[in-house]
């Protein structure tokens, strides 16, 4: 087996060809993870609650961790596009080389790639263990959240109930949410949160609303006929505009 | 009319629903699926924008429990109230439902529309063995429009027997208890 | 294969395996069908309760599975079980008959044990697949070419998307092993045929009967659940939901069949002196495919026969209310559904491992990463199937493991990345459509695996589950690396099965068009998921107009590359340009037996001395 360096050659770092690639190297990455972050950025919805902000920067993260990777393999393909091809029926003449491995290449990638999937994990572990510790706040208001083909329906703590979803801006939230039927799958889009609904089950999903606004509530699980009409909308409102809403609300359940 | 929105148009639209689909709209022998309870005689309506709509359903079906309370009550209509056989109600007991009227849709670059209606059941000592029932319950309910957009609506009650949850059947199949609502700018 | 006996006594007319082909089979699954449908519906008790699809359930399962065993009598692969079953094994000269000794065009519609044969007529039904998948993904981008509803309607559109689905995965299931896999394959390795000819006719002709009761589940409601079907809601779905069980089952079976074959043939029957370390790294990838079907069609056969006696014998394994539970089948699903992404994925790219040296003129750059790659990637994804039930509540303490899994995948698939880069880097650029496919697998898998890196990611995935984002990643994987490399191998291989050349102008036009089309189409599709647009939705907010707009105009410009390819591969077939012995010059085997290949493809079984990618010039 032969290396790539082979004694006699140059430097391998002096050849042309690697010089190239170092610079289209350096200039794909920074355009692959320019535009592939702000193409996500740019294209998510504005964040109304912390966890959003979270996966958005997340995202940016990841996508400029990737950069290097995309911009080395789009280096080398530039490199070798930009380079002699060959048109025409016959073959051309064979490479001048039989390089068929390269331990160190090789054992530089695998290292490499293992790093920034380590470094993808932690990043997620991290993530995961702020989300799922926030569902046990006691001090957040809970609400009920009922998927029905083809309605979302919401239960407040002192018996209010409606079907768009009404809550107080940077108060903690914990929704318990279910199914009557089918599967459905309750995802608050500008918060960033999603969590299927299951008849017979009860799943749980937290988040804190930052922003005052009206947001989407969509189901995301393919329900049945209407299932793509399954939307409503969440109305982040001060804890002032939440007490009035939700005096009034009781005072209909309860029978005006 | 007058409204707490200032003088508007007004509509009216009279519907009712039928125990099996031989009485609706889907031909004499009832269409695809004989055994279907069905809204009729239409399904798909269309409605002017920025009305008032006064809506007549006419009940000649059984009905039992709700599987979901939240759908006894009246909502969306004007001041939450609805005219149940002439006299004004709220809402009925969830266990005497037969069926609903509920519109929704997609709330996003147009007005959010939200309306449901429970029918009340026919007393099950009024339901015949054969033909309808001489004592259909009448529901008579009035709401505002927003701006034109593409609604869809259903029935929450499940009916659809013999399907899991009740809502396979004549619940899954447009024509049948669910439709389109179309506001028409 | 000269056998020294007295040629039996053959019985005066034709034998029955004579008589029978594909009309027979449809004559008789139709009758068949039509018999157990009027029985059923004479003698199956009406049910005691109003249960409106328990009864039809059972009726139309009965009926299915009659046109099955009467397809399957009537193509003939009864024949050698029974007898078998009698204690005589099929004479000689039948079996030279069922390899088509004949080499006529009747061969392809019967029971035809010839590999080549099978690969050539996996090759038509993929096509066909295609285009019925391909008629139906463009009736769901025009319905979505406009926001709040198209003109299909919402029933009608739950469906086509559900068959969509179903459709496009089992075509890009069998798109390379398949044709590939059967034609090429064995002459690659330099075998007479497959190990079992007779299972490989078995698992070709069980696809064709698989395909009526997905079609006739189209006139019973149709699959109005999407491709997944979940529980409950199939228990709730119309009678189509039948055809779609029947079909899993069947296809189940095929798959089984397949994979137990092409691996039995490549561990035994490789030529003297293949050794592992000279067998060809798409043989690899047929293999890593086909036997990561082995555990994971059973799981699926299982969780459709669970869904059927949900339907039709009122059991609740899914059902919560009897004390069931949708997360079972979710679980049983994906331990079928990630493995199976693999075994479309795995064949592509090793297509183009196999390609890479030949159109470069150098050797595979690092023969065992390529292999590792592969073996790693097979072995982590039956470990991964959770991370599509992140968010169903199912267990949220398995987040952590499963995303650990999914993202270790990364590591084997970047060494797929790596034997590719390394095999052009330095080679002798021939361009070739098949070259140019390998640069845009590179792309399209660049973009589709780090789409995947986000969608592993737990909270970044409590984000974009189930959103168009989901839809555009997997299209990325599937289409952008795996019908690339499917497109690619067709071409390249083209020679070798039908003896012409792929008309080269028409293959570079369709690859652009696709190319260019498909990164539009999904792009567009990137946008609006990640704007908040769900899955599977007939009706969408005015908001994701624009890149729905987008999507819509790239799907019909790959519908035109695919119609150019289409013309393409029917005008080249036809009169295509003569092919010379060895058109790429590459030293695999396939290459030697010429066109058309003899019946049994080599008269003398070669041995191989040397590795396969010995190219370019060895340094003084």
């Amino acid at each position: 087996m032969t290396d790539v360096m082979t004694p006699k050659a140059p430097q391998w770092w002096k050849k042309p060809d690697v010089k190239k690639t170092a610079i289209l190297w350096v200039v794909c990455t920074a355009v692959i993870g320019y535009v592939g972050a702000e193409f996500h950025v740019r294209n998510m919805v504005s964040p109304a609650s912390e966890t959003m902000s979270g996966v958005i920067s997340l995202m940016r993260v990841f996508t400029w961790a990737a950069a290097p990777v995309a911009g080395l393999v789009a280096a080398m393909c530039l490199t070798v596009l930009t380079s002699k091809r060959h048109y025409g029926d016959n073959p051309p003449a064979e490479a001048d080389h039989q390089v068929s491995n390269s331990p160190r290449a090789t054992a530089l990638w695998i290292v490499v790639s293992a790093l920034l999937c380590l470094f993808a994990l932690v990043g997620g572990f991290i993530v995961i263990q702020k989300d799922s510790s926030s569902l046990f706040d006691k001090s957040a208001l809970q609400v009920n959240v009922t998927g029905q083909q083809w309605l979302w329906n919401f239960d407040y703590e002192n018996g209010a109930r409606s079907e768009d979803l009404y809550l107080p801006v940077n108060k903690p939230v914990v929704f318990h949410i279910t199914s009557v039927d089918v599967k459905h799958s309750f995802w608050v889009v500008q918060m960033g949160i999603k969590m299927d609904a299951n008849p017979g089950y009860t799943t749980e999903a937290a988040v804190t609303p930052n922003k005052i606004g009206v947001f989407d509530v969509r189901c995301t699980e393919l329900c049945g006929l209407l299932h793509a009409y399954m939307q409503t909308k969440v109305h982040v409102v001060s804890q002032a505009d939440y007490d009035a809403w939700l005096s009034i609300h009781v005072q209909i359940e309860k029978g005006a | 009319m007058d409204t707490p929105q200032g003088v508007l148009p007004h509509a009216t639209l009279a519907i009712s629903v039928y125990p099996d689909s031989m009485a609706g709209s889907h031909g004499k022998d009832g269409g695809a699926h004989p055994g279907y309870v069905t809204y009729g005689p239409i399904t798909n309506f269309e409605v002017p924008a920025h009305s008032v709509i006064t809506m007549t359903v006419t009940n000649y079906d059984g009905g039992e429990s709700l599987n979901n309370d939240f759908f006894a009550r009246v909502r969306g209509t004007i001041d939450g109230s609805a005219q149940l056989n002439g006299e004004r109600m709220t809402s009925i007991s969830p266990d005497a439902v037969g069926h609903t009227f509920t519109i929704h849709g997609i709330a996003v670059g147009r007005d959010e529309f939200f309306l449901s209606v429970p029918m009340k059941a026919v007393a099950e000592e009024d339901m015949p063995e054969e033909g309808f029932t001489t004592k259909p319950n009448v529901t008579t309910f009035t709401f505002i429009t927003g701006g034109p957009g593409e609604y869809v609506w259903n029935c929450e009650y499940p009916c659809g027997d013999g399907t899991i949850a009740k809502f396979g059947a004549a619940m899954s199949t447009m024509g049948y208890m669910s439709g389109h609502f179309t506001v028409k700018g | 294969m000269t056998t020294v006996m007295s040629k039996p006594v053959s019985a005066p007319g034709k034998s029955i395996i004579e008589k029978l082909n594909f009309f027979t089979a449809l004559a008789l699954g139709a009758i068949s069908a039509i018999v157990v449908w009027r029985l059923a519906l004479q003698f199956l008790p009406e049910d005691t309760e109003v249960r409106l699809f328990t009864r039809e359930d059972k009726i139309t399962l009965l009926s299915m599975t009659a046109w099955l065993v009467g397809f399957m009598t009537g193509i003939g692969a009864l024949v050698g079980p029974f007898r078998w079953l009698m204690g005589k094994d099929l004479s000689h000269e039948e079996n030279m008959f069922l390899a088509g000794k004949d080499m006529g065009i009747k061969r392809y519609f019967r029971y035809t044990t010839d590999h080549k044969v099978i690969g050539i007529q996996y090759l038509v039904i993929i096509m066909v697949i295609f285009g019925i998948g391909g008629i139906l993904a463009m009736l769901i981008r025009t319905n979505l070419g406009s926001s709040e509803g198209g003109w299909i309607h919402p029933q009608a559109y739950n469906s086509i998307v559900g068959t969509h689905g179903i459709i496009m995965i089992v075509g890009t299931i069998i798109m390379v092993t398949g044709p590939f896999g059967n034609f090429i394959m064995p002459i690659m390795i330099g075998a007479r045929d497959m190990a079992f000819p007779r299972l490989n006719a078995l698992s070709f002709w069980l696809i064709v009967a698989a395909a009526v009761p997905l079609l006739w589940g189209q006139f019973l409601g149709g699959i109005s659940t999407g491709w997944t079907a979940y529980n409950p809601l199939a228990s709730q779905a119309p009678l189509g939901m039948d055809g779609y069980i029947m079909f899993i089952c069947i296809f189940a079976i095929s798959t089984m069949v397949a994979g137990a074959n092409i691996t039995t043939t490549v561990v035994r029957m490789r030529a003297k002196g293949m050794t592992w370390n000279r067998t060809p790294i798409f043989v690899y990838g047929v293999v890593a495919s086909v036997a990561l079907g082995l555990p994971a069609f059973p799981v699926f056969f299982l969780s459709q026969i669970m869904s059927a006696m949900d339907r039709a014998l009122d059991t609740s394994f899914y059902n919560t209310a009897g004390g069931g539970s949708g997360w079972l089948y979710e679980n049983l699903f994906w331990i079928m559904g990630h493995p199976e992404v693999y075994v479309i994925l795995i064949p592509a790219i090793a297509a183009l491992m196999e390609m890479a040296p030949v159109f470069t003129r150098r050797p595979l750059f690092s023969f065992n990463v390529a292999v590792m790659g592969i073996a790693g990637i097979s072995g982590l994804s039956v470990l991964v199937w959770a991370h599509h039930m992140y968010l169903s509540g199912w267990a949220p303490l398995l987040n952590t493991p499963f995303m650990l899994t999914t993202e270790l995948i990364s590591i084997p698939t970047g060494m797929l990345f790596l034997v590719l880069v390394g095999t052009l880097w330095r080679g002798r650029l021939w361009m070739t459509m098949p070259t140019m496919s390998i640069f845009a697998l590179l792309w399209n898998f660049m973009i589709g695996g780090i789409t995947g890196i986000y969608l592993s990611d737990v909270p970044a995935d409590a984000f974009l589950h189930g959103s168009m984002y989901v839809t555009a990643h997997f299209h990325y994987t599937l289409i952008g690396a795996g019908l690339t490399g499917a497109l690619a191998a067709l071409v390249y291989w083209f020679p070798a099965m039908t003896g012409r050349m792929f008309d080269k102008k028409l293959s570079w036009v369709a690859f652009w068009i696709v190319q260019i089309g498909f990164n539009i189409a999904f792009i567009g599709m990137f946008t609006v998921g990640l704007a908040g647009q769900p899955r599977r939705v007939e009706a969408y907010a005015s908001t994701f107009n624009t890149g729905n707009m987008i999507t819509t105009g790239g799907a019909y410009l790959i519908m035109s590359g695919m119609l150019v390819l289409l013309y393409g591969v029917i005008s080249s077939w036809k009169s295509g340009v003569k092919a010379p012995k060895n058109p790429w010059q590459a030293k695999t085997l396939e290459w030697t037996v010429g066109y058309p290949v003899p019946l049994e493809n080599f008269e003398v079984l070669p041995t191989v001395t040397s590795d396969p990618y010995g190219y370019g010039k060895a340094q003084s």
